[in-house]
């Protein structure tokens, strides 16, 4: 019995902890996005750091990639994406 | 003899800068000849893209330091060699990329980056960097340069890329924040993609980008601090006695005060001197006359030599060694 409610309590915590950090994963995912644009920049014709830094920083760049190339992707449905956080439906 | 030529805080570093085909290669060479001659262990590098330091010299010069008289080394840096073995670099350290993260087509960066804007200037500042790393190997280091235009963007880059890697500092500092804020709720993250685990740095130390934006931005610095301190560092304009290039060298000299490189010295090379008159070449020596009347009026303060025409262009050591005495010591 004791052991529901502690797992009850636990879930019901976790689902506060998951929405508490929302916001700020977004804005971590956008600020890695900027990261990985303006590092990339000359592929789209923006002004770009220094050729060598890309080519030294790219290998660690895993991620910061992947959420750039996701963000492309999920370009038509910023507002979804918006709307999703704020908890409209 | 002048004490900018010679080195005063471990190496002296020598640019030769000026419009395209001034002489700025010969006087160069010249004054790499003769400082070599003195005793001085000099190495002189090319730069331009379109090599002809090693005709200068009647011989055939590599990317490495080659000998060609007691004392003195020269070399041609090879841009498209630098450019590629820059990209197979990025390739080799990004192999393990291509393992997991297939869903990203590299090979069309790695197409596209060969060509990105500025690749050639931040290859060449790549390996003057290089140069001055290991510069105390010599007493007096001599670059040769390409065309005013190109070598101004070259020397104008650390200051760019020394902000460009401040601010992506910046940036990565408030990611590595949020990540930290995150971590702290929801313990350690870990990222996965095509089934490999990444661990997702949050603190300054563990973060590899964050160390090479700092690795990149001291290298940088040393560069800065190096071309612009006047005890280690020297600039020679070259110019020939008409309007065009006193008018290019006026440019050249803003803009190296812009980045606070030092000028020291500006040589008026290919200048013609007549014991007599001659009717078909009085035009050219009024001209002559006037822009030199003008050279001295716009670069008042600054030490300035006249070169008088050779009739036998100098070429190989010797002579080349004369020709540099007259700019050193005159």
């Amino acid at each position: 019995m004791w052991q529901k409610i502690k797992y009850f309590f636990k879930g019901f915590l976790g689902s506060f902890k998951e929405s508490s950090t929302e916001f700020i994963e977004f804005e971590e995912r956008e600020l890695e996005n900027i990261f990985a644009v303006l590092m990339m920049g000359s592929f789209i014709g923006i002004p770009s750091p220094p050729t060598t830094l890309l080519i030294r920083l790219m290998p660690h760049m895993v991620r910061e990639i992947y959420v750039m190339q996701r963000r492309a992707v999920d370009m038509d449905d910023i507002l979804g994406e918006m709307a999703g956080l704020m908890d409209i439906e | 003899m002048k004490d900018y030529f010679l080195p005063k805080k471990g190496f002296r570093v020598i640019f030769f800068i000026g419009k395209g085909g001034v002489g700025k290669t010969t006087s160069s060479a010249a004054v790499a000849s003769y400082l070599s001659s003195l005793g001085y262990k000099t190495l002189i590098v090319s730069l331009d893209p379109a090599h002809n330091l090693g005709d200068v010299f009647m011989l055939k010069l590599k990317d490495e330091p080659k000998k060609i008289a007691n004392n003195l080394f020269g070399m041609e840096l090879d841009m498209e060699k630098l450019i590629k073995n820059y990209l197979r670099n990025l390739e080799e350290s990004m192999k393990y990329m291509y393992r997991y993260l297939t869903v990203i087509n590299l090979e069309k960066y790695f197409e596209v980056l060969s060509y990105s804007p500025g690749i050639e200037e931040y290859a060449t500042l790549e390996a003057i960097r290089e140069i001055l790393q290991k510069g105390d190997e010599w007493d007096i280091i001599v670059f040769d340069t390409p065309p005013t235009g190109l070598t101004l963007r070259v020397l104008a880059l650390p200051k760019i890329a020394k902000i460009w890697t401040e601010k992506l500092i910046d940036i990565r500092r408030k990611i590595l924040d949020k990540r930290l804020t995150i971590e702290k709720i929801h313990g350690e993250r870990k990222f996965v993609i095509e089934g490999k685990e990444y661990k997702l740095p949050s603190k300054e130390e563990d973060d590899e980008v964050l160390k090479e934006l700092r690795n990149y931005k001291s290298e940088v610095e040393g560069v800065l601090e190096s071309i612009t301190d006047d005890a280690k560092t020297s600039v020679v304009a070259v110019m020939n006695p008409e309007m065009l290039a006193l008018y290019e060298t006026e440019r050249a000299r803003e803009s190296l005060h812009k980045f606070k490189i030092p000028l020291n010295l500006i040589v008026v090379n290919k200048v013609i001197k007549l014991d007599m008159d001659l009717p078909q070449l009085k035009v050219k020596m009024e001209t002559q006359r006037e822009v030199l009347k003008e050279i001295s009026k716009k670069f008042k303060g600054l030490e300035i030599i006249h070169i008088g025409m050779y009739e036998k262009e100098p070429r190989g050591f010797d002579m080349l060694k004369e020709f540099g005495k007259k700019i050193v010591e005159s």
